[in-house]
């Protein structure tokens, strides 16, 4: 005459939502364990040193688009086409001699300037989707018409190898940068002024505006955050290769398909807010962290580049769906 | 005679937290019950369980003395219990019968909708609503028409019981009397009624039986002719509760602190020009849509203003603060009358609530710094009894009363100097409210200017110093000191009608 009462279906249920979460990640971290357990070179440290090297692009990118979705403003867009331009900028600097913090001080410039703009749009009540689709397109179309869609190339030596291929003790530059920028990141996110009005604009936009943090403001300053990293990220893969292209961000180039949404699947994986207000940085960087060892692990198993990109698409899916289970779970003892 | 429905010993945890240790309850035939009792008590759980939305409780449930299965809002609906929620689940650009007749599958698989203005008219009938035309969109609506149409779609599926959550919390003096008179009826015909409120009069009014929760037991089932407002509330606390409203300071300071000016705000026929003094509470009095609201959210710069100058005598500022930014810089406070909306941060936890308004004073370029943002945190929950030990938790742990007082408290941030509050405790329990009252004095006399809008009867004509009345956008009086009634203030905020209504109606300060 107690809980039986209300039947056996109800007691799963009930189990589910106080363990359903834990009950998930181990039977991913099983399944993951139980895969990198059978596979050749998966646990080597030469390997764990590339899967971090591959998570810090997208992570740097997500860690920029963090601010975003926390602050409420869901996702831009138009990162791989700001990381286009940006790329195109940084090259056609070094190929015209300008030299390195030449050429990094326009692609900054051009990211701040862009972000600004999208920025203001958003915080003018736009919708993020739809002004930074726009974005998108304008950016990338600028950034092709500029390069008249061709490689640029400069040849080695030059004088930004050492953030593209140059390494401190055997750890890649690119990966150091990863874990700086995650690290003050987060701290800007915890101890900052600024980091306290993502969250409480985040958490709700209209008590924000009337305790006096307006999203406009914030809106042009989060997709500056973001915008300045894609920029940073094309730098890095420019000097990397000694050459940029419009497309180097899009699907036909790169491993997992769209950068955009390997960037995005980083922030939903690492667990944060899709709505803002609750999430980290650190969250993000470990979600890329996470992503480049399943493609890794994928490439490793023989899998064709189809079968990796389903892969992101069902992180993305899966993380979204625990990740409101076990909030609601939270929320519910209140 | 056997009750109709009977609970006995449900209980229900969250965690480690026992939101229910052992409750009863029966409900008979054609009988109003009350239930009442301190935000925290136990009330939202148990009407959650009751309506099937929570499974997870113990505890025997029976109906007509035999058992019955609940669990689900399925297995309610089919046992004849309904549940008409504060927040509607109408939808506004449909009509009333196509909203009554939402998600109901029996009949033929077209309908015209005038089959279905025909089948609801009985149930609006049945509501008090038998002028309304059922084709009517719902969006045309008043709130508390709303409550009324929902409720009409609830009965379509002839339950027994009827819960009614709060249903008056939003309302005004006019559609909260058509709420009661409603339940009256229904009763009449022989159904059951659960009424949740934290409004004293209207619990004294139509309820037969009150059953009182403290600390997630029931401690009481009281008939309700024996109960009088210091016994119910002392039931409900478990002690004797002090005076509910504050002494009010001998003479008030009769200088103008403030001076607003020709004011036009929405809602407002004609431009309004008043003073605030420092250490006075001015009350502003006005049913929903009288305007009053929209004066207090325009002095903050909430709403746009259409004109007028907000003169501060000390620094000599005339403008009007354009957004609540402004007003914060001019050390203008304002509580907007839905604290979810835009009074706290739900998810955040209650120390950053608290230090919102004013992250400077928490920090060196830039940098926030823990131990000011601590201490402050600490000293505003001292004064508002909030306990110091949950800081770090969400606010939406909170209940009611203490949300209102975090989003209250957060405005000492800022040192205020001016402080609007609008409905200062819409949806409190009366613990909590006699607290925030006492608060609000005691900012008064610490020598801010305080303004508060309220459409609660009671406590606009208990608390402040003096009150400006409106009807309809039109300023209708002012009344001070022992000229204030809650008769005068309900004649200036009310149309005159021929008849006048009942003098029960009108609550007694207690």
């Amino acid at each position: 005459m107690n809980t039986a009462l209300a039947g056996g279906g109800v007691d799963a249920r009930g189990f589910m939502q106080r363990h359903g979460v834990k009950v998930f990640v181990a039977a991913v971290v099983l399944l993951f364990v139980y895969f990198a357990a059978t596979t050749p070179n998966y646990l080597t440290l030469f390997n764990v040193k590339t899967i971090i090297r591959d998570a810090a692009l997208v992570g740097i990118m997500g860690i920029g688009l963090t601010f975003v979705t926390l602050s409420g403003n869901f996702f831009l867009l138009s990162m791989k086409e700001t990381a286009a331009l940006c790329i195109i900028a940084f090259a056609l600097g070094m190929a015209n001699d300008y030299g390195f913090v030449i050429s990094l001080a326009g692609a900054l410039a051009i990211a701040v300037f862009t972000g600004a703009i999208q920025g203001a749009l958003i915080g003018i009540g736009g919708n993020p989707i739809v002004v930074t689709l726009g974005a998108a397109g304008i950016l990338y179309g600028v950034a092709s018409w500029w390069s008249d869609n061709l490689v640029i190339s400069y040849p080695r030596p030059h004088d930004a190898e050492w953030l593209g291929t140059g390494s401190v003790l055997g750890v890649p530059n690119i990966t150091i940068a990863f874990i700086v920028i995650a690290v003050i990141a987060e701290l800007a996110l915890r101890k900052t002024v600024f980091g306290r009005q993502v969250y409480l604009i985040g958490a709700n936009r209209s008590t924000g505006k009337a305790t006096g943090h307006e999203n406009l403001s914030m809106a042009i300053k989060v997709c500056i955050v973001a915008s300045v990293c894609c920029a940073f990220v094309a730098v890095a893969f420019s000097a990397q290769l000694s050459s940029a292209q419009a497309n180097y961000f899009s699907s036909e180039f790169g491993s997992s398909g769209d950068f955009t949404i390997l960037v995005i699947a980083t922030v939903m994986v690492g667990g944060n807010s899709i709505m803002g207000g609750y999430g980290s940085t650190l969250r993000t960087s470990l979600g890329a962290i996470f992503i480049s060892s399943v493609d890794n692990l994928m490439v490793l198993k023989g899998f064709a580049s189809g079968a990796r990109v389903l892969s992101v698409g069902l992180m993305i899916v899966f993380s979204i769906i625990a990740f409101a289970y076990l909030r609601r779970g939270r929320r519910s003892e209140g | 005679m056997t009750a109709w429905l009977e609970l006995r010993g449900i209980k229900r945890s969250f965690g480690a937290i026992h939101a229910l240790q052992g409750v009863d309850l029966t409900v008979n035939h054609g009988e109003i019950i009350g239930l009442v009792g301190e935000n925290g008590a136990g009330k939202s759980t148990l009407v959650k369980i009751m309506s099937g939305f929570d499974a997870d409780f113990e505890g025997e449930f029976l109906v007509d003395g035999k058992p019955a299965k609940l669990g689900s809002p399925q297995n309610a609906n089919a046992i004849g219990i309904a549940i008409a929620q504060q927040e509607l689940s109408l939808i506004p650009t449909m009509t009333v019968a196509e909203n009554i007749f939402l998600g109901h599958n029996r009949g033929p698989g077209v309908c015209l909708l005038s089959t279905l203005a025909d089948l609801s008219r009985p149930l609006l009938e049945q509501v008090g609503l038998a002028n309304l035309s059922p084709t009517t969109p719902v969006r045309r609506l008043s709130i508390g028409e709303r409550h009324l149409v929902e409720v009409a779609r609830l009965i379509a599926h002839e339950p027994q019981l009827l819960i009614l959550d709060e249903p008056t919390a939003a309302l005004g003096e006019s559609d909260s009397r058509r709420i009661l008179a409603m339940a009256q009826h229904l009763k009449e015909q022989g159904k059951s009624i659960v009424y949740v409120s934290h409004r004293m009069n209207e619990i004294f009014k139509i309820t037969d039986r009150c059953a009182v929760l403290r600390d997630g037991r029931s401690e009481a089932t009281v008939p309700s002719r024996e109960l009088n407002t210091d016994k119910l509330v002392a039931l409900m606390l478990g002690r004797e509760l002090g005076a509910m409203f504050p002494e009010k300071p001998g003479a008030p300071n009769p200088v103008a602190r403030f001076k607003v000016e020709r004011l036009r705000a929405d809602r407002l026929q004609s431009p309004v020009s008043f003073e605030i003094r420092c250490g006075e509470i001015l009350g502003i009095a006005g049913q929903l849509g009288s305007g009053s609201g929209e004066i207090l959210a325009t002095l903050a710069g909430a709403r746009k203003a259409h004109g007028g100058a907000l003169y501060d005598m000390t620094t000599g500022k005339s403008r009007l603060p354009a957004s609540p930014r402004q007003a914060i810089r001019r050390k203008i406070a304002y509580c907007s009358p839905d604290r979810k909306h835009d009074g706290l941060f739900l998810g955040r936890p209650i120390m950053e609530n608290l230090s919102a308004p004013n992250l400077k004073k928490i920090s060196t370029m830039g940098l926030l710094r823990a131990p000011p943002e601590r201490g402050q945190a600490n000293d505003i929950a001292k004064t508002f009894t909030i306990d110091a030990g949950r800081l770090d938790q969400e606010a939406s742990v909170l209940s009611g009363g203490n949300q209102q007082k975090v989003a209250l408290g957060k405005w000492l941030s800022i040192e205020p100097e001016l402080i609007l509050v609008d409905e200062p405790t819409r949806g409190v329990d009366v613990g909590a409210r006699a607290e925030i009252y006492a608060k609000i004095r005691a900012l008064a006399n610490q020598g801010a200017a305080v303004v508060i809008a309220s459409t609660d009867l009671l406590e606009i004509s208990n608390l402040p110093d003096r009150v400006i009345t409106f009807f309809k956008g039109v300023r209708t009086g002012e009344l001070a000191g022992g000229e204030i009634t809650s008769d005068g203030i309900l004649r200036l905020i009310t149309n005159p009608e021929p008849t006048g209504f009942g003098a029960s109606a009108i609550p007694q300060a207690s």
